[in-house]
């Protein structure tokens, strides 16, 4: 019962005038980067963090929060009707959704999109309430040696599961971790890697290196690619769905739904890996497989329910453990430590608002969007008629003037210039910006804990081994090294990943 | 042999990082496995670095071959001249005095005309040109405020895009000055000059 005592308070935090306004806010915002192409979750939020800190923490989380789960609704809605993926999560959309739609189903596709993405977020909020504070029980036992490795599985599969190569990807974690180094050392004081420069010793700044690899990055391989923007096919039509329809759609949300929360809870894992596995999942067991490839609104509903699940379930391993699963949750965790709350399994004690309000916000956020999106899809549309060549000026100066305001100094904003060239040529060279971003939040948590536990253990490496905790993450981090350099581990992943964008 | 051009350039990014980083590195106490001094993990990290970039040039010489676009004789040498020009300029402006070398105004104005040379070729201009308006942004906005700091990097960012037109940038201009006065200026009222100072 306690559980509904808790939710209760949270729902009474969620529902305060001020949190309700920030929550449509972010769900509005959300859906409006899901729909636009040529911006991510990432670079919205890293654009907004600036903005943020003016507010309380958790009215800026479930602000952040919104985001992200607001993009993977809009994103569908582009994905249908003009075969235009908003956000990577909704590349798989596209394949079954805009047939439909070229069927003249492109109603009942939405509709599916959004009630199944409702379901699934409702038993996300539901699944992040019950396990948080389960986890956190858990977490509580855990010593440094723990936390250490824990963190280092959490940067293996979050290399493992990206994009490309696996060595390059972990290069780049470790890149990242290093790149965390830089600043005064927490326990001697000691200048570490600033040139002597006073802007450095609080390390390298956060907000410069999200939104240079992600937002500016982000927008000169935009301006490279010229603008390919088809025309929206026929009318959405009617947003019933046939009575056949919605019976088919139940267990691919069901279905959906589950994929998307296990997968979501995965370091590494989130929407666009959930509804790439949902995808997979409905080609090979829905009744409507046959179907496939000529619109079959399984490949809509699971896909759209798992994404949205995941999104929701990735704040797990954050919430409760203090670890990021992705580049969007390693944005928040540096959100939380900006409004000075360490993330970890004391938040659920110690913010019991934060904790509580930003679940039952997920829920709100969810049935706003639900009325945000539906009936007004007509106006998200229009929203693509605005060309690139005006978005990229109104965001660069939006990065510009939040990253001074953080410390207004204008060293932050050279500083974001050369991370914004360095994400660039690491695109070029398909080096991973995500992997780097979680190691270099991670980075300074492993050191301190990496401390930690070589003290307590008297310089006994062993001591990661012989703790049953740490040795079986090591021991699954391994595996998961190991699968990679299996060749048929690694075409599966390739392919799966080539097709799921 | 498939040179595998990406992987073998960013080897040598990861390794060359490494390397500084181990150097640098050289300056902090490494400490005991039991009491680890300032330089005990920097080390593990750029050592693990240095590993990994060598495993990423070995493996380079063979999965490829994967080419990077080729660079223009042209591309090539703007480059450099920005390259160099920028230095210059950062150099000498920290040097004149006065407002050019106060703060870090002689590394933005460096950054600046380094990215501004190499835009004067075409295909370099959506990366170049994008960060020498930030840059400019950074340089004009202390001492001339944000509306001018908007106009002036909205303007040149404009170039990197040839679909612009005059009036619509304009219109851009003064849509964003509006809005970022509203949501900067009055709603979160941030520390920063609106108007020039004199």
């Amino acid at each position: 019962m306690d559980l509904i005592a808790n939710l209760g308070h949270g729902f009474g935090v969620a529902l305060t005038l001020n949190n309700l306004l920030f929550c449509l806010i972010g769900c509005i915002i959300g859906t409006a980067i899901g729909v636009l192409p040529g911006i991510g979750p990432v670079a919205t939020i890293s654009l907004l963090l600036p903005i943020t800190f003016g507010q309380p923490a958790t009215t800026a989380i479930i602000m952040l929060a919104g985001i992200y789960y607001g993009a993977q609704y809009g994103g569908s809605t582009t994905a249908i009707l003009l075969n235009l993926p908003g956000e990577v999560s909704s590349v798989v959309t596209t394949l079954e959704g805009y047939k439909m739609a070229r069927r003249g189903r492109a109603g009942a596709a939405l509709s599916i999109a959004a009630l199944g993405s409702f379901f699934a977020g409702s038993v996300a909020t539901i699944l992040v309430a019950a396990s948080g504070p389960l986890l956190t029980q858990v977490a509580l036992s855990f010593g440094p040696a723990d936390y250490f490795s824990l963190m280092f599985l959490g940067l293996i599969i979050s290399a493992v599961l990206a994009q490309g190569s696996v060595v390059k990807s972990i290069g780049m974690v470790v890149f990242g971790v290093s790149l965390g180094m830089v600043g005064t050392d927490v326990q001697t004081g000691q200048q570490r890697f600033t040139f002597g420069i006073p802007e450095l010793s609080d390390g390298v700044g956060f907000v410069s290196i999200a939104m240079g690899m992600f937002g500016i990055a982000e927008i000169i391989l935009n301006l490279e690619r010229p603008e390919a923007r088809s025309v929206m096919s026929g009318k959405v039509g009617s947003l019933m769905m046939t009575r056949e329809e919605f019976r088919r759609s139940i267990p691919a949300v069901l279905r959906g739904t589950t994929v998307g929360s296990l997968l979501g809870i995965l370091p590494g894992g989130g929407a666009a890996l959930a509804s790439f596995g949902s995808y997979m999942m409905e080609r090979k067991v829905s009744k409507g497989r046959h179907e496939f490839g000529t619109g079959a609104i399984e490949g809509v509903a699971g896909p759209e329910a798992a994404n949205n699940a995941a999104s929701q379930t990735s704040f797990i391993p954050l919430l409760t453990l203090g670890i990021p699963a992705n580049a969007v949750m390693a944005l928040m965790v540096g959100a939380l430590i900006i409004q000075g709350i360490q993330p970890g399994p004391r938040m659920v004690e110690a913010q019991p608002d934060l904790f509580w309000g930003l679940i039952a916000s997920m829920w709100v956020g969810n049935l706003m969007l639900l009325v945000i999106n539906l009936p007004m899809i007509g106006v998200w549309v229009k929203l693509l008629a605005v060309p690139y060549r005006h978005m990229y000026p109104s965001i660069m100066i939006f990065c510009a003037i939040g990253v001074y305001s953080l410390q207004n100094n204008v060293f932050d904003v050279y500083q974001t210039v050369v991370f914004g060239i360095f994400g660039y040529l690491c695109s070029k060279l398909r080096l991973e910006a995500a992997p780097m971003l979680i190691g270099f939040v991670l980075g300074p948590m492993m050191e301190e804990h990496l401390r930690r536990a070589m003290l307590l253990s008297r310089g006994d490496p062993m001591v990661f081994l012989e703790r049953p905790i740490s040795a079986t993450m090591l021991g699954i981090a391994a595996i998961a090294l190991i699968a990679m350099l299996l060749p048929n581990v690694r075409k599966g992943k390739d392919s799966a990943l080539a097709e799921g964008g | 042999m498939k040179l595998n051009t990406k992987d073998l350039i960013s080897a040598a990014i990861l390794i060359g990082f490494a390397v500084v980083g181990l150097w640098l590195n050289t300056d902090h106490t490494m400490g005991t496995a039991r009491r680890m001094g300032p330089g005990y993990m920097p080390f593990l990290g750029f050592a693990i670095l240095l590993g990994l970039g060598v495993i990423v040039l070995i493996l380079g010489l063979f999965n490829g071959p994967d080419p990077i676009e080729k660079w223009t004789g042209a591309e090539i040498g703007f480059l450099l001249a920005g390259a160099a020009a920028g230095t210059a300029a950062g150099l000498v402006a920290s040097k004149v005095g006065g407002w050019p070398s106060a703060g870090w105004n002689s590394l933005g104005i460096g950054m600046f005309v380094g990215c501004l040379v190499p835009s004067i070729i075409k295909s370099w201009r959506p990366l170049f040109l994008i960060s020498a308006a930030f840059a400019l942004f950074g340089l004009i906005l202390e001492p001339l405020g944000l509306m001018l700091a908007i106009a002036l990097s909205v303007i040149l960012s404009a170039f990197a895009d040839e679909t612009h037109t005059p009036k619509g940038v304009a219109g851009l201009v003064a849509f964003l000055c509006v809005l970022c006065w509203a949501v900067f200026i009055y709603e979160l009222d941030i520390r920063v000059p609106v108007w020039p100072q004199f």
